[in-house]
């Protein structure tokens, strides 16, 4: 694996935006915590963010569509829409790793 | 040719980075990555989650071992889950829309109906349900959740369990039977009557626990 980005012993604040215990919204969030336990052991937090309790929440990282997944450090703010299920896709878009 | 000046540049980066992002929506979007949407103005707005997103609920409340009714503020029945479609004797499709008032004891319908009424600020009120068969059943009616004017109701059986004294019975019964066989050992012929009895019984208790062993396990849902 290439790291593309962040440097060793940085903090990674992530926030995944849900909707209750959707079926996208559980699978997501199985699959944030498998990739950062993999990919940023110790080093990163999540932040769950419930759209059903707080719909207006979605204001403040302009969520369109749920589950969505918002890097917010390392800068610069990153987001990724859908369950994450795709773990290529994912580290790509978290720039853990660079597009081949 | 022109040289790109720096504002252009950051604009053009700007409306990259847009484009990208539209078509991760939109990626995710026709894979099926997505089961809810923020909709509204400036998505201050509401969540819309797609029918699939409901089933681990609907499945939740189909088995549990409760009661479940919504029904519209003057009691017409939207939604009933199978235990009280079994609590009343009706079959579901007979419920949906069917007043609710109407499988309730006469002498009730008034307070179910001023429940349902206020039912954003009542909890809770005990009523008797009437049974298909004419029996009734005394239930706890307790307000889950009033949203866009409907009220979910958790529908709780209020009769004492049965199986416990029913067992207890069963057990006072062996004992009496093997104290009766003590004074029968002087007899032969007593006694195997007595024995053939107690067998009797505690194969009927044996029969009660596998009831209630099968009971307990249609209430748990699958794994």
């Amino acid at each position: 694996m290439t790291p593309a980005n962040g440097t060793v012993g940085e903090k990674w604040n992530l926030r995944l935006y849900t909707a209750g215990q959707s079926p996208k919204s559980l699978a997501a969030l199985d699959n944030l915590k498998r990739v950062c336990e993999e990919h940023l052991p110790g080093r990163y937090s999540i932040e769950v963010v419930d759209l059903l309790k707080n719909p207006r929440l979605a204001k403040d990282d302009q969520i369109v569509a749920i589950p969505t997944l918002v890097r917010k450090l390392p800068e610069p703010l990153r987001r990724i829409v859908g369950d994450l299920s795709d773990t290529e896709r994912t580290l790509v878009g978290l720039q853990l790793r660079q597009i081949k | 040719m022109e040289p790109v000046s720096a504002d252009f540049e950051k604009e053009l980066a700007l409306l990259r980075e847009k484009l990208e992002e539209a078509e991760d929506v939109r990626r995710a979007i026709t894979h099926g990555e997505v089961d809810a949407f923020v909709v509204g103005p400036g998505g201050s707005g509401r969540v819309l989650l797609l029918a699939n997103a409901y089933q681990r609920y609907r499945q939740l409340v189909e088995r549990m071992q409760q009661g479940a009714v919504t029904a519209t503020a003057n009691g017409h029945i939207l939604f009933a889950n199978q235990r009280f479609s079994d609590m009343i004797g009706v079959p579901l499709a007979q419920l949906y829309t069917a007043p609710l008032e109407s499988y309730v004891g006469v002498s009730d319908r008034a307070r179910l109906s001023a429940f349902l009424m206020v039912s954003a600020r009542e909890s809770q009120v005990e009523v008797e349900l009437g049974r298909r068969d004419g029996s009734t059943i005394p239930v706890r009616m307790s307000l889950a959740s009033f949203a866009d004017g409907y009220a979910s109701l958790l529908v709780t059986d209020m009769r004492p369990l049965q199986w416990p004294s029913m067992a207890v019975d069963a057990l006072d019964s062996i004992r009496s039977s093997l104290e009766k066989l003590n004074q029968d050992l002087a007899t032969e012929a007593a006694a195997r009557g007595s024995l053939r009895n107690i067998s009797e019984e505690i194969n009927g208790l044996a029969r009660m626990i596998d009831e209630m062993i099968d009971v307990e396990g249609k209430a748990k849902p699958a794994g």
